[in-house]
Order: C-alpha cells, then sequence, then structure tokens
C-alpha cells in the first residue's frame, strides 16, 4: 500500500492513519509463526467479531495482545481459563484504529504438559535415530585432566558440589567455571556458548551442573540445540542435571550421565591418593623387578664358575676310570688268567713247547704255574 | 604422552621385570625407561597448580 505523506519544505510527515498504515502493511509481510504463553484477561462477547485474550509469558512475564476470530475461537472449543497454556499460530498485525500491536491468531491448541512430554519424546526419538545417543559415540573420561570445564548457574548448591567433590578428591586441580543461565528461554543457547568457550580455553572434559527444578525448569537441557551441542562437543562431557528421576536429553547426549553434581565431580578427576600409591608401588615393583634380574644372572654366572672350576678333577676321574677299563681288558687277554683254570705253560731252552716232537726224554724243561713254576725232565713222547 | 600412557607403560614394564626372565641388559634399560616414566608422571602431579577460576568475562557478557 503507498502511504502518502505531506511534505513541509524538506520535511516529509505522515498522518497518523498513514503511519498505522505503513506499519500495518510491513508487519502483514512477516511469516506466520507459532507462540506459546499463558492466557489471561480472556475476553469474548457475543457482540463482538473477535475475541481478545493476553499470552502471557511464564519465564519472565512478557505479555503479547491475541485476538482471533469469534466463530474460529468458538468452534475450538477449548475452554481456556486463566494460566491455561496454549500454542498460537498466527501472524503480528497492528490494529490500525487504536495503533495496537497484537497477534492475530488464526488456529490455537491447548499445550499442557502432555504435550511437552509428547514433543520431548518426539525430539528423543529422532535423536536416537540419528545415533546421537549409541554407547558407541561415548568417549572415555581423561584420568588426569589438566583443566576440567564446569558449566553452571549460580544456582550455588551445584557448583559448589561439584568443586567440594573435585578437590576433595584430587586437591591440585585445576578447574575454569562458566556460570550460565541454566533455566528459562536463554538458557539453552548460554549453555552452548559456555561449551564453546570452555573448548576453546583447552579444557580436557566438561562437567554440565544443574540442581533439581521443575519439568520446565529443565526443559532447556533438552533443547535440540544443547542436546547437539554436548553430543558433538570436541572434549567428553559429563552430565549432571537434575535429579536422579529427571532425564533430559542432555544427559543422554552426554559422554557420561552423573546423578548427581557430586558424582560427577568425582568422575571428572582421580583420587590422588591413590594415584600416588599406585605409582609408588609401580616405582617398587621397577626396582625389586631389576634386581631380580640382576639376582637371576648372578646365579646362572655362579652355576657356570662352579662348573668350570669342577671339569680339571672331573676329567682325571674319567681318564683313570678309563685307564682302569683298559687295564681289565689287558688283564682279561693275558696268560695268567688260563694259568689260574689249571693250564701250565712248558718251555725247552725258554721256547714254548706245543707239541711232544718238540722235546726228546731226559731233555730239561720248565714249567710256569698260576703260581709260581718248577724244572723236570722229560720221561718219555708220544 | 598423556598420564595414562606413561602410567600403563610403567606398569607393563614392571610387570616384564618381575618375570625375572628380562636379561640383564635389558632389565636395566627397562629401569631407566621405568624411572622416566615415574618422574613423567609425578611431575604432571606436581605441576598441576589447584586453581578455580571463572570464565567471568564472558559469562558477565552473557547476562543483560
Amino acid at each position: 500500500m503507498k502511504v502518502e505523506a505531506i511534505e513541509y519544505g524538506d520535511r516529509k510527515v505522515y498522518s497518523v492513519g498513514a503511519f498505522n498504515r505503513g506499519v500495518s502493511s510491513w508487519l502483514a509481510r512477516l511469516p506466520t509463526v507459532w507462540v506459546e504463553g499463558e492466557v489471561t484477561e480472556l475476553r469474548r462477547s457475543d457482540r463482538w467479531a473477535s475475541v481478545f485474550f493476553t499470552l502471557k509469558d511464564p519465564q519472565d512475564g512478557s505479555c503479547l495482545g491475541v485476538s482471533i476470530a469469534r466463530g474460529q475461537f468458538d468452534a475450538l472449543r477449548l475452554e481456556l481459563t486463566d494460566g491455561d497454556r496454549v500454542h498460537a499460530f498466527g501472524r503480528p498485525e497492528l490494529f490500525e484504529a487504536r495503533g495496537e500491536f497484537r497477534l492475530r491468531a488464526l488456529s490455537l491448541e491447548r499445550f499442557g504438559l502432555g504435550d511437552h512430554l509428547a514433543a520431548l519424546e518426539r525430539l528423543k526419538t529422532k535423536l536416537a535415530a540419528e545415533g546421537l545417543f549409541a554407547a558407541e559415540r561415548k568417549r572415555p573420561l581423561p584420568l588426569l585432566p589438566g583443566r576440567v570445564g564446569l558449566v553452571t548457574g549460580n544456582d550455588a548448591a551445584a557448583k559448589r558440589d561439584v568443586l567440594t567433590a573435585i578437590t576433595a578428591r584430587f586437591p591440585p586441580a585445576n578447574v575454569l567455571v562458566a556460570e550460565t543461565y541454566v533455566q528459562g528461554p536463554r538458557a539453552a543457547g548460554a549453555v552452548v556458548e559456555a561449551l564453546r568457550s570452555l573448548c576453546g580455553e583447552g579444557v580436557d572434559v566438561i562437567v554440565v551442573a544443574r540442581g533439581g527444578g521443575s519439568f520446565e525448569d529443565l526443559l532447556p537441557f533438552s533443547d535440540e540445540r544443547l542436546v547437539r551441542a554436548v553430543a558433538d562437543c570436541a572434549v567428553p562431557v559429563v552430565s549432571a542435571v537434575g535429579h536422579e528421576q529427571d532425564i533430559p536429553l542432555c544427559d543422554l547426549a552426554a559422554d557420561v550421565r552423573a546423578s548427581t553434581p557430586s558424582v560427577a565431580g568425582r568422575l571428572v578427576v582421580p583420587d590422588l591418593a591413590q594415584l600416588l600409591e599406585r605409582l609408588d608401588r609401580s616405582r617398587a615393583g621397577l626396582e625389586r623387578g631389576t634386581r631380580r634380574s640382576l639376582e637371576r644372572e648372578r646365579q646362572r654366572l655362579d652355576r657356570s664358575h662352579d662348573r668350570l672350576r669342577r671339569a680339571p678333577p672331573l676329567l682325571v676321574e674319567r681318564g683313570r676310570a678309563r685307564l682302569e677299563q683298559t687295564a681289565g681288558r689287558l688283564r682279561a687277554l693275558s696268560p695268567q688268567a688260563t694259568l689260574e683254570r689249571g693250564y701250565a705253560i712248558v718251555r725247552a731252552q725258554d721256547e714254548i713247547v706245543r707239541s711232544g716232537s718238540e722235546v726228546a726224554p731226559g731233555e730239561r724243561v720248565d714249567v710256569e704255574l698260576s703260581e709260581g713254576g718248577f724244572g723236570a725232565r722229560v720221561e718219555e713222547t708220544r | 604422552m598423556t598420564f595414562e600412557e606413561a602410567q600403563e607403560e610403567l606398569e607393563q614394564i614392571v610387570q616384564r621385570l618381575e618375570t625375572g626372565e628380562t636379561p640383564l641388559d635389558e632389565a636395566l634399560k627397562l629401569w631407566q625407561r621405568g624411572e622416566e616414566l615415574y618422574r613423567f608422571c609425578r611431575d604432571r602431579l606436581d605441576r598441576a597448580e589447584g586453581k578455580i577460576e571463572e570464565l567471568a568475562s564472558r559469562a558477565e557478557a552473557a547476562k543483560p
């Protein structure tokens, strides 16, 4: 719509109607959106073409006037009362006659806790299908983080619990705390930003801690942006949001879920006393093991030395035994053994007599026996 | 090398040494390496300062 201005010299001036029309036509180009809020000040009259009410933001109290065609409103049969949560679908509008800005609703839906739960369930199913909560995505926490990042609200309890648990277990811990909003419409974005900042500061692990709260207080921790940021975080994330029974989606996307902020604190640092004990045990083992190797080598050397020293007597002994054996065999072959069996050796003129024809009667012979011998004369020959 | 890696290698060395089967030359080398790893781990623990800082500037900027 063309908006006419009156010109006074070089000043363009709009009439109120023209200004309102101009703004109105500009607003009309904005897209239709869904707006969530609580219904207050509902005004309906059979004499009016529209029904009016105010939508109130339960978090910060912001208000927005809403109008909806009466026929449309009646047909929905929502039976709305003050405080009911609704989703209104429409576009911004300027009521030109009064210069009042409001939302012109085309449709209206009641949106209660059950709807929140259903929406959450849909998001959970979608993210699970993408594998965001899969076990194989979970990363192990570093045993000894150089620096721990902590995302928490100025909600003193959760922050104190995490820090107390960390310093009790590991006094020399370095912790970088990022305080952010942990409820309300800004919370999801603020936590995402805190995660990013902490990663930029070079932390090795991040704890996201928030104490218990109402279902709605914890809703930002199921916000798709926040859940994705936790899953995609450059370092492992431990999530301790709400109480044991609350499972916001960020708990599912985190690498480790802790039931309370204190548990989260204990998970991210090692027990210093235990660590030192383990190290010292290793060191003792190092010495003990080396000494054992040394001892074993020494024993081996000693054994070799012993064997070396025993070698010469052994050789003599062996020689002697062998000599005895040879001597035995020698003795077995000598005539002495034969003589011992009763045989005699007869010699004539130092020659052994083997036949009767070698001697003549009257000839002297020498007879050798096993023990001693005698001389004799031949009586006759045969 | 991370603290975990150092600790793991140290414990493996101890395990090997404790069998007593390691030849002396190698045992001495392992011992030396083990002592290095032990010192590395102790250093890491001793160097930690134990400070708690606030990421204050950014958190302030995010507030209204």
